[in-house]
């Protein structure tokens, strides 16, 4: 892994900046992460090296977003290619941060990573140049819709950041795309800060092509009487990592989760969260999907903190997963951490086959098995896809994940 | 009349059929044969195989057939798949009709639909031709429009489920329809228009069995024969005036047939 000789010898990017600097400080002593680990102990060996055998990349490739715009009136932009954004209109604003406040904010995140927990977060800012990094700031009213496109190149491991500062009162439905193109690594981080009184419509739809790769990274951090909701989607690759640390930093925050990831063939895709109340009133509502095909594996660890302080927490996790196949395989781990006296938390995990009564009932009607499996899974597949805002229908989710191979 | 019936050819024949289900044995012998006109009740304690019955000649995978063997339209189809059997038109109308979240009723119905359509050589309708002829069809059940929005039975009440069975039934035109308890859980009314979607649907060439408990639903449709089952096996079979005395005897002397044999 020649990557990880260039972060241990410092040769990994020329003329950094002061952030990459502070990131590969901090990763040259341990390059890697520890696989014993919770948060690495599952993770597939060699596919977490063939991400890693990608050659690092500041450059993209030429990229034409594959989808038609849903309207006219959403916001497209893409990282890495939008050099001046700047929407000023009589209800909003959409501005980039200044360096400065970049800075400021990404080293305050720094402050806080682990080094195994936040090892994705600290290898994206050691490789993110200045034109990777996108960040804005959004205030005001009736914001239209805003797609932000983030890709990979061939042959070689690239890195995005996005970093988004939503301001007091201001609504926002924001759909992230991550495309993995074949045979490619992508390093993706996100950070959002939602103000006060902020709302956040989040859709995360990431899908590869053959043999790509994926660690993509999400931290919010939540101001009280916010709302935060998330509806994801990661499908098609080889290998791909999803980690989600939400922080309720005050309490009196909402947040709502709906994830999926779809494993076929050998492929390993994980979701981990890590949701912190850190003051009292906090809610979250989490459902985790995973479904495994063929000999894939797919993995959930989910972790929901609530602290002393954290009282009348009102929290809970359900991990549901599907497995199709005798060859594949399904962990799922939702744990609660309460040391609140006062709170209403609950989790669960279950791991199923299709339902065969649904199944023999639908072919009572002479549909075929593939037909009724397709049937299953599409209802299966729809309470995530309908979370997810901005182009879902436009997009045909539905018909390229039951019809993909 | 009964005569004119058999001058056709029998549309099922159920021949000694014994079969399981994990190694457990539920049908002990059964023969039936039903020709195209004919209506057949099949009546008999809980867990006496009367469902299983059903089950086995839709093609429920859980059971397998250890002798004997059934034939539909003179060929046997033991080995045939349960939507193999559905295309070529073999019915069964569920006890318990199954809830599918997330998958709506008018899709299912429409798929269900050109499934039967294509085996019969007929085109496919798209979903405006459907639309116009399930409307047609709703009627003959009583059913209104909104059902069709709604997902595969979830949150149906017991008898609006039931009449769902018979919109089926009407869709799909089979050959043979098997009702298993298809007036459980109804009230008068229901079973009324039940009873009365059913009659519409059964023409000369359709051949009936229904499986029940009760006079009530034979008091609406009256059965050429009627068999009792205990135990894996038809006992008895005789007119409708058979359901009459069960109603009266109940079904207590089935066990001592069983006990006899």
């Amino acid at each position: 892994m020649e990557i990880i000789e260039q972060i241990k010898t410092n040769k990994l990017v020329e003329n950094q900046t002061e952030i990459q600097k502070i990131c590969l400080h901090k990763l040259q002593s341990n390059p890697l992460p520890d696989p014993k680990s919770e948060h690495w102990r599952l993770s597939n060996k060699s596919k977490f090296s063939n991400f890693l055998e990608y050659p690092f990349n500041e450059k993209d490739t030429k990229f034409d977003i594959p989808f038609t715009k849903n309207a006219q009136s959403t916001i497209r932009l893409t990282i890495g290619k939008n050099s001046q954004i700047k929407f000023i209109e009589e209800d909003y604003s959409i501005k980039q941060l200044s360096q400065d406040e970049l800075d400021k904010y990404i080293k305050e995140q720094i402050y806080c990573f682990d080094q195994n927990e936040n090892w994705s977060n600290l290898l994206n800012l050691s490789l993110s140049c200045t034109k990777n990094i996108l960040g804005l700031k959004i205030n005001g009213s009736k914001i239209p819709p805003i797609e932000i496109f983030s890709h990979s190149s061939s042959n070689s491991l690239n890195a995005k950041t996005l970093v988004i500062f939503l301001e007091k009162n201001c609504d926002v439905e924001l759909l992230q795309v991550n495309l993995g193109i074949e045979n490619s690594s992508l390093s993706q981080s996100t950070y959002f800060y939602l103000e006060e009184n902020s709302s956040l419509n989040h859709g995360v739809v990431s899908y590869g092509a053959n043999r790509s790769n994926l660690l993509n990274s999400l931290n919010v951090i939540q101001q009280k009487n916010s709302e935060y909701n998330l509806g994801s989607l990661h499908f098609n690759f080889n290998y791909a990592r999803f980690e989600i640390s939400i922080k309720q930093s005050s309490g009196n925050a909402k947040t709502n989760i709906k994830g999926m990831q779809i494993t076929k063939k050998d492929e390993q895709i994980s979701t981990y969260t890590k949701i912190d109340f850190n003051g009292p009133n906090g809610f979250l509502d989490q459902i985790n999907k995973s479904l495994a095909d063929d000999k894939s594996h797919a993995i959930f660890e989910g972790s929901i903190i609530v602290p002393k302080i954290a009282q009348k927490t009102d929290a809970s996790q359900l991990s549901r997963n599907l497995l199709l196949s005798n060859l594949a395989q399904i962990d799922t781990k939702p744990q609660l951490e309460i040391i609140a006296d006062d709170v209403k938390c609950k989790h669960g995990a279950t791991i199923s086959q299709l339902n065969e009564e649904e199944l023999f009932y639908m072919r009572s009607r002479g549909i075929t098995l593939p037909e009724a499996s397709k049937l299953q899974l599409s209802s299966y597949f729809q309470e995530i896809i309908s979370f997810i805002p901005v182009s879902k229908d436009r997009w045909d989710l539905l018909d390229k994940l039951l019809n993909d191979n | 009349m009964q005569s004119k019936m058999k001058e056709s050819d029998p549309i099922l024949e159920v021949e000694n059929l014994f079969a399981s289900t994990d190694n457990l044995p539920i049908l002990n012998g059964v023969s039936l044969t039903v020709y195209p006109g004919e209506i057949h009740a099949i009546m008999g304690r809980n867990g006496c195989g009367k469902s299983t019955l059903s089950k086995i000649i839709a093609g429920h995978p859980s059971y397998s057939i250890t002798n004997g063997g059934i034939k539909y339209a003179g060929e046997n189809i033991n080995s045939l798949e349960p939507e193999e059997r559905a295309q070529s038109g073999i019915f069964l109308g569920f006890q318990y009709p199954i809830e599918i979240p997330g998958v709506s009723n008018l899709e299912f119905l429409r798929v269900s639909t050109n499934a039967r359509r294509k085996f019969l050589n007929k085109g496919e309708l798209d979903t405006f031709d459907f639309e116009e002829l399930v409307k047609e069809k709703l009627k003959l059940v009583k059913m209104d429009q909104a059902f069709l929005s709604r997902s595969v039975n979830e949150g149906f009440s017991g008898g609006e489920k039931k009449r769902n069975e018979i919109l089926q039934m009407a869709l799909l035109e089979p050959k043979i329809a098997i009702l298993d308890e298809t007036d459980s859980g109804l009230d008068i009314d229901a079973l009324r228009i039940v009873a009365s979607g059913i009659k519409k649907i059964s023409n000369a060439q359709t051949g009936i069995i229904l499986i029940t408990h009760y006079q009530r639903l034979l008091d609406e449709i009256e059965p050429n024969y009627v068999h009792v089952m205990a135990n894996g096996q038809i006992i008895k079979t005789g007119g409708s005036d058979l359901a009459l005395e069960l109603e009266k005897k109940g079904y207590e002397w089935t066990d001592n047939f069983v006990k006899e044999t």
